[in-house]
């Protein structure tokens, strides 16, 4: 008895197989949020980000994260970004023992102080080079949430994740994306959360 | 066999065009004319040449550099202050710092020393490892109650900036670079003073160097011409003093503009002093307020710095990262803000073909672009 190969179906494996492979190797990259119905985002004209808490261990990627974002929202045109100097003048006054997780209170005594409409807090969970086996690139992982002060409540939350090992770092050796482009990217990707 | 012959001529042909553009490799825009020849110039000031300002963190042969100095600017026509009186002064005002004179150190330079204007000099990068890196800024000062910045520039090299074919025009005496850097600095100083604009256009990548990100109000008038100080920038960087650094660049590059008179930063720097002024997360208005009523300006730029990275030898990558922000006096408000970072490798694949070799130049090319975007 002869068998005969069906190569149409073999075919069909292969391709199926090769688009597993390249979807199980693909860089890290996710977006989540959350974004209030019932919130008027267009009454919010002024914003201060606070520090951003820093769970890395690159001791200023905080502070490069917030500064990303800062220029960012404000090249938006849509809000007013309080420069971080007024906001770090502003936590003092307030006397926030800790600004990166302000309680509703704190953050109610910080608006009084600086008259802004929404107060802006963020994490950054993971910043900088990430290997595995040969292969390095780097990663950036980020939330920020907006607390409105007039309600005192949670307006928008989002948080990215960019960069990450790609197939090509691993088969070509390459070291990913600068850590610039890669914040630029996943700051970008939040904010487009934020004017839907 | 004739076939042979052909591919080895084509590959020969190929093999030296390659060394030759290899040789090109970096186009040096700061190039002036190298004989600095000028005719007799049509000002004649008499400046005292403070002692060089060190902003590199380490070790520079300053007094060497300062007479090096003093020796080429005195032969494009500059009168110099004996170097007694010079020293008298200095120790009868106790003047301890000399990145910059503030208005009062100005106005006694006029009438006890007689100076026209002094000369401020840093040194903001030196690295004798071969191939040797250096990085200078001068500035010209005038004295009296009323001090301006009349003249500055700064020029930035690196022994490997064009190494010619099979590396001929490696510099790797670290005195022969200084002297070609003190040659370029005095010639643009000749210019100056003969009324002459620069020989050489400055050629700048503008889309290479655009800022990442930047914001600018339309409140801001184009046509209008703005006071501005130019605050230290906050550093967050390794390097020490990459804050000052940055921030005169911001004032070399603002200088030859219409848009904007920029305060001698040794004036902004006396009133940090006295108002006790400390920024430790940039700017606020508070301070702002202070600083628009004491200096009197429309803008304040302010920034900070988070890498200004150069390298010893031959292999590695020089760096600049940072952010600035002006704020305007009517509206108290931030009318610009701009993310700029770069490096010296970025757009270069063959053979360090368009490769920058400091820090300085880097971030002076950022500069120029950042200020496009205020200024348009």
């Amino acid at each position: 008895m002869i068998r005969v190969i069906n190569f149409a179906n073999l075919k069909k494996l292969v391709v199926f197989s090769l688009i597993l492979f390249f979807f199980g190797c693909t860089p890290g990259s996710s977006l989540t949020y959350y974004h209030d119905p019932n919130m008027d985002f267009a009454a919010i004209r002024s914003v201060a980000i606070m520090p951003f808490e820093n769970l890395t261990r690159e001791p200023n990627a905080a502070e490069r994260v917030r500064d990303v974002f800062a220029n960012s929202l404000l090249s938006t045109g849509a809000v007013y970004v309080i420069p971080l100097g007024e906001v770090a003048r502003g936590i003092a006054r307030a006397g926030i023992l800790n600004p990166a997780v302000p309680s509703m209170e704190e953050i109610g005594k910080f608006a009084g102080i600086i008259r802004v409409d929404a107060v802006i807090t963020g994490t950054v969970t993971e910043y900088g080079e990430v290997r595995s086996g040969n292969a390095s690139a780097n990663i950036i992982s980020m939330n920020v949430q907006m607390i409105e002060v007039q309600a005192l409540r949670i307006v928008w939350t989002a948080s990215a994740t960019k960069g990450g090992i790609s197939i090509w770092d691993r088969l070509l050796g390459a070291g990913g994306k600068p850590m610039n482009e890669v914040t630029m990217k996943a700051v970008t990707d939040v904010l487009d959360k934020l004017f839907i | 066999m004739c076939s042979t012959n052909f591919s080895f001529k084509t590959a020969s042909i190929f093999f030296i065009c390659i060394i030759c553009l290899s040789g090109c490799s970096v186009k040096n825009n700061q190039a002036v004319n190298a004989t600095g020849d000028y005719s007799a110039p049509e000002k004649k000031i008499l400046a005292a040449v403070l002692p060089l300002h060190n902003l590199s963190g380490t070790p520079v042969p300053l007094e060497d550099i300062r007479q090096r100095l003093i020796s080429s600017f005195k032969n494009q026509g500059l009168d110099i202050l004996p170097e007694d009186v010079l020293e008298k002064f200095i120790v009868k005002h106790r003047i301890r710092y000399v990145g910059g004179i503030d208005g009062l150190t100005a106005q006694d330079f006029r009438f006890e020393t007689g100076a026209d204007a002094v000369l401020v000099s840093s040194v903001e990068l030196y690295n004798d490892t071969s191939p040797p890196k250096i990085a200078l800024t001068c500035r010209l000062v005038s004295t009296g109650n009323d001090p301006k910045v009349l003249w500055i520039d700064s020029v930035a090299l690196a022994g490997d900036d064009s190494v010619g074919i099979l590396q001929l025009s490696l510099i790797e005496d670290p005195r022969e670079l200084l002297e070609k850097a003190v040659l370029q600095i005095s010639t643009s100083f000749g210019e100056y003073l003969a009324d002459k604009s620069s020989s050489v256009a400055n050629q700048r990548d503008i889309i290479k160097f655009w800022p990442k990100v930047f914001y600018r109000s339309p409140i801001l008038e184009p046509e209008w011409k703005y006071t501005v100080a130019v605050l230290p920038f906050l550093n967050l960087s390794d390097r020490r003093y990459a804050g000052e650094i940055l921030a005169l660049n911001f004032v070399e590059q603002m200088i030859p503009q219409k848009n904007f008179s920029v305060i001698e930063p040794g004036m902004v720097r006396q009133v940090f002093l006295q108002q006790r002024i400390i920024m430790e997360d940039g700017i606020s208005f508070a301070d702002v307020h202070v600083l628009f009523s004491k200096l009197n300006v429309d803008l304040i730029l302010a920034g900070k710095v988070f890498d200004y990275q150069d390298y010893q030898g031959t292999s590695g990558t020089a760096k600049v990262d940072f952010s600035a922000v002006a704020v305007e006096r009517q509206s108290g408000d931030v009318v610009w803000a701009c993310q700029s970072h770069n490096t010296g490798d970025y757009g270069v694949f063959f053979f360090d073909w368009g490769k920058i070799h400091t820090a300085h130049r880097i971030a002076s090319e950022m500069v120029a672009s950042a200020l496009e975007t205020l200024a348009e």
